[in-house]
């Protein structure tokens, strides 16, 4: 690691002054989790971070509206949310995902806005908040805008948003009797970065699936919808003979691409078995975490 | 836990005490040294440029940028190491490392240059400024593509001359390998001819590391007079040796202090960065600190892949009549102890049977990767994974059960091994009997239904103990009765400290933990070959037992002298007292131990290749998730013959931390090679065993035996469960779904691609 700036603006606006779009050497800093393991490796090698650790308080913060929405504080640490009541109740799913989300010292320090900031496809939560139908409030130079996480997430470590854009909140909606599930695949150690990751959020109305939104990740070069995989359980009851077809066309819409944790033929496979699982599991998701 | 000692004086055994390690205060509450975090006055840090290239003449090396950055204090490449060290080429068995690459490098990550700052940051960001440029050479990676010797590595072989087996090989040209170790025994062929069956399978290992988490360190500090050098290493006589050799110096010159290891695992043995910070502390008049990342341990040694073939006669009774083993080891690009590791595990690689007619050729071969070493297991693992699994296939063929066609073959006390040497204390089927009665062997396994199949699998081993090989101690019994050890035997987790203090305690009837044990220090403590192979606690015990004996015949001198009755236990205090007149004085008792050992001859025989066996095994419960080949390993079992443990309790640990170690390179770890590049070369990408991999269920026993020529009936333990883990997984994989991997890892997809083959529906490759 090479000597750098730090700077401590703060406020918000402070922050978004300091960032200087037309060199990639200045950075802004929120956990720092994801960056350090960066600069440790010298792939970044910062002349100026930019750390929002002064003004955190004010921009942390789960809160619930009455109609059940969660809004979630850019630098709300991820562990505050694996311990929030509100998320408990609106959002179970995403206290079951901590478990499993690297361990407990990234997780106290790592925030919500980082996390997905930082577009790292192999990351937990993405797809989660995808399939919850998350959205991100932003603000920067051209004030402020919502974009929804789905639309947040352009490519490999890269987002929507503008070199002077920030996230600021993230808004998770009422989860109007919805059941998730997230499926976590590792192929070396427990706690290696997953090979795939699947997340399904179902509505149903009885026994029929009313509306579905499930997120692939890890394996695709970032966090996607399976828009035909959804369609396909819209309707159905989840039963079998629906399933095969789900897991078929889920494993043609991905676009899968191979690294060292498999070909790309062995994780559409583990596609094909894991979209059946998660699907599954949300139908039978309790609402506990 | 208190040192006590009981009314009269008498403090009881010390040998068997599962007694806490004595360092483990110090170094949970972080007041333990290592070398990683060392600093000395005025000391530079030095960072390592590396080549990008696999093979390669240096055509230039331009340091002129990195000088230029404001904070250097040098740069300085083989052309400067030369004017201070001639010959700069070390080795254990060969001389074939240069410090820093002279003409040639031979692999990605080989050190060309070095840049010292005050600043390690500073140091680091110059490094990015140096620019290189090669001539490229043809490379060669694989083991067995290395032995048709068309692309070579080297020119010219340099054996170090300190091996009798390897000077033959001194000069040799057009070779990339190290040494061929040749075993013969009975006549194969002809075995092969009468046998009612022939098996042959060929089996794989993948290219893993240590990874200890403290990194290899090493500070130098060069005087005219002398090189001071504090070092994470295991085998600091040998440090000292080799530095002294390359300064053409007498040992008594340079000096090697080796605080506590963060893990050392073979990794650390021979000379790692002493060499270079000796360099650079001569060239820059100044300490030197040579401290790697994390990132960089990929780059200096790992453990040897290795590519062996195994042929097995069978007769028509089941017993196996002939076995041919040729083994193929990745030693890298400089031979390190790889020599070593081929002979001495080719004396074991027919495996813990009793077969008269064998045939073994075990090959050292030079390729264009990071180098290949020592690791827990000095290639024993390898070969187990080889014949346990080819023992289990020839069961499965035969319709045998595993457990009875082995105990039908196995190898037991009184009969001669391989070599010719007589097994004795090898309590093989013990351990064996005693894995299959935990596991319940003898009922039928239930093998699950749908998608999650269950399975079981065991494994055996025996090993020769690295020999012949030379411990020293010192005990040394102050004016006030309190007691101090010197043992060059480097504690780096194993407990050795505590196991030692045990012995001196049990010898002079005095609380262990009363015992203090002088850090490593070669102007201090005396000459040990190293902390390698389970070899201390026999050897080095030895020599500690050896040298409290002879201060215990002092004392009673003594107490003979002063007139003190017989019997008499009067404190050693007073009879210092008595003797002179004061608190004064010492009684010094000195140890040195050596076994016996006859070299083999020119078919691999001797009488006498070991001076004890080490033997252990594994049983695995396993599930497979057929849907996606997850393996998961629910029940661990490690099985070993240590003789009588000195103590229990650390017994125990080792065996489990070693199978756990043994897991890891089981399930998922792997070096990830592309045309000589590492492209996983990180705690991000290369995984080690975390909590939530540890098996729900670890059981670890040592079964009831002595070893008859052992200190106090033991013998060493810390390899010894990576022998079985491996094949006793992939055993089981078979029992449960019927697919047999031969290449390690074990990963998920190389399960369900053998599932999908087996079914007719072979994976795309894409």
């Amino acid at each position: 690691m090479t000597p750098f700036d730090l700077v401590e603006p703060h406020s918000f606006e402070e922050t978004i002054g300091l960032i200087e779009p037309d060199d990639p050497d200045v950075r802004v800093i929120a956990g720092g989790t994801a960056l350090m393991l960066m600069m440790k490796a010298g792939v970044f090698r910062p002349r100026r971070l930019i750390s929002m650790r002064k003004f955190a308080s004010s921009l942390s913060g789960i809160t619930a509206t009455s109609s059940g929405e969660l809004r979630i504080g850019a630098m709300t640490p991820l562990s505050a949310l694996e311990h929030s009541p509100h998320v408990s109740r609106h959002a179970p799913v995403i206290v079951r995902t901590m478990r499993r989300l690297s361990n407990v010292r990234v997780r106290n320090v790592a925030t919500i806005g980082g996390a997905l900031a930082h577009a790292d496809p192999h990351m937990d939560l993405p797809p989660v908040l995808i399939a919850l139908g998350a959205s991100v409030c932003v603000v920067g130079g051209a004030g402020e805008r919502t974009i929804p996480v789905e639309d947040l997430l352009t490519g490999y470590y890269e987002t929507a948003l503008a070199k002077n854009e920030l996230i600021a909140e993230v808004r998770i909606p009422a989860p109007a009797a919805a059941r998730s599930a997230y499926c976590k695949v590792t192929t070396g150690s427990a706690d290696d970065w997953p090979a795939l990751g699947i997340a399904v959020t179902l509505a149903a109305g009885g026994a029929t699936v009313k509306s579905a939104r499930i997120a692939v990740s890890a394996a695709t070069t970032k966090a996607t919808r399976l828009t035909e995989a959804e369609t396909a359980l819209v309707g159905s009851t989840a039963d079998d003979g629906t399933l095969k077809d789900v897991a078929d066309i889920a494993a043609e819409e991905a676009d899968i691409l191979a690294d060292g944790r498999g070909s790309a033929s062995y994780k559409r496979e583990l596609l094909r078995v894991y979209v059946v699982r998660a699907v599954r599991a949300a139908m039978q998701a309790s609402g506990a975490p | 836990m208190a040192a006590t000692t009981a009314p009269d004086g008498r403090a009881g055994h010390q040998v068997g005490r599962s007694l806490h390690r004595l360092e483990a205060r110090e170094k949970v509450s972080g007041r333990a040294e290592y070398t990683h975090l060392m600093q000395l006055p005025g000391m530079l840090h030095a960072k390592i440029f590396r080549s990008t290239v696999a093979h390669g003449r240096i055509k230039s090396i331009d340091v002129s940028g990195a000088r230029e950055v404001p904070g250097v204090y040098a740069v300085y490449t083989s052309e400067d190491v030369l004017k201070v060290i001639p010959d700069p080429y070390y080795g254990p068995a060969f001389h074939d490392q240069p410090i820093l690459a002279v003409g040639k490098v031979h692999y990605i990550g080989e050190p060309v240059a070095v840049v010292l700052a005050a600043d390690p940051h500073v140091a680091e960001h110059a490094t990015q400024q140096i620019v290189a440029e090669y001539h490229e050479l043809p490379a060669v990676f694989d083991e067995v593509e290395a032995a048709q010797n068309k692309t070579l590595v080297h020119e010219e072989l340099r054996p170090a001359g300190t091996f009798a087996d390897l000077k033959h090989l001194k000069g040799r040209r057009g070779t990339n390998i190290a040494l061929d170790f040749r075993l013969r025994r009975g006549d194969v062929d002809k075995a092969f001819a009468a046998a009612a069956q022939v098996f042959e399978h060929t089996f794989r290992t993948q290219k893993v590391l240590h990874l200890a988490l403290e990194p290899y360190a090493s500070i130098a500090d060069f005087r005219d007079d002398g090189v001071t050098i504090y070092s994470a290493a295991q085998g600091p006589s040998f440090v000292r040796t080799e530095i002294a050799r390359l300064l053409r110096w007498p040992e008594n010159r340079v000096r090697i202090k080796v605080p506590y290891l963060g893990g050392g695992y073979g990794g650390k043995l021979y000379i790692k960065m002493e060499a270079l910070a000796t360099a650079m502390s001569m060239l820059a008049h100044r300490p030197v600190k040579v401290a790697l990342t994390m990132e960089e341990q990929f780059y200096t040694i790992t453990k040897h892949p290795a590519t062996l073939r195994i042929k097995s006669g069978i007769d028509k009774d089941g017993r196996i009549i002939a076995r041919k083993c040729e083994v193929w080891w990745n030693g890298g690009a400089y031979a390190d102890i790889g020599p070593r590791v081929t002979q001495k595990s080719g004396f074991t690689a027919s495996g813990p049977y009793d077969i008269d007619n064998v045939a073994i050729d075990s090959y050292a071969l030079y390729t264009n990767l990071t180098p290949a070493g020592a690791l827990r297991g000095f290639g024993i693992p390898q070969l187990v994974w080889a014949y346990e699994s080819h023992t289990d296939m020839i069961a499965r063929a035969l319709k045998r059960d595993p457990l009875e066609f082995r105990k039908q073959n196995l190898l037991r006390n009184g009969r001669p091994q391989a070599t010719g040497t007589i097994l004795k204390d090898a309590a093989i089927e013990k351990v064996l009997d005693r894995i299959a009665d935990r596991l319940n062997w003898k009922q039928p396994v239930d093998h699950g239904t749908g998608t999650v199949r269950r399975g079981r699998g065991l494994a055996v081993a025996l090993k020769a103990v690295i020999s012949p090989t030379t411990s020293v101690a010192i005990v040394n019994i102050s004016g006030d009765g309190s007691t101090t050890l010197y043992c060059g035997t480097v504690d780096m987790g194993q407990g050795s400290d505590t196991a030692m203090a045990q012995i001196v305690g049990e010898v002079l009837d005095m609380p262990a933990e009363s015992v203090r044990i002088v850090p490593r220090d070669t102007d201090v403590t005396p000459y040990d070959m190293g902390t390698l192979g389970s070899r201390s606690l026999f050897h080095m015990g030895h020599a500690v037992r050896l040298a409290a004996e002879e201060a215990r015949s002092k004392v009673a001198a003594l107490r003979r002298e002063l007139g003190e009755p017989d019997g008499s236990n009067a404190p050693l205090a007073e009879l210092f007292l008595k003797k002179y007149g004061m608190q004064a004085g010492n009684i010094v008792g000195t140890g040195t131990y050596k076994p016996d050992y006859i070299p083999p001859d020119a078919s691999g025989l001797t009488t006498n290749a070991t001076p004890f066996w080490m033997v252990a095994g594994s049983g695995v419960e396993i599930e497979v998730d057929t849907e996606t080949g997850h393996v998961r390993v629910t029940r661990l079992i490690n099985v070993a013959d240590v003789g009588k443990p000195i103590n229990p309790k650390i017994v125990e640990t080792q065996l489990s931390g070693a199978s756990l170690m043994q897991l890891g390179f089981s399930m998922f770890e792997k070096m990830h090679i592309d045309g000589g590049q590492i492209t996983n070369a990180s705690l991000a990408d290369y995984k080690i065993p975390g909590m939530h991999d540890v098996p729900r269920v670890m059981e670890n026993e040592t079964v009831d035996a002595i070893q008859e020529n052992g200190p106090f009936g033991a013998k060493g333990v810390g390899e010894l469960a990576t022998f079985g883990v491996s094949p006793a997984i992939a055993n089981a994989i078979d029992d449960a779904v019927g697919v047999r991997l031969t290449e390690l890892p074990l990963t998920p997809e190389a399960v369900f691609r053998a599932l999908r083959a087996k079914a007719n529906k072979p994976l795309g490759r894409e």
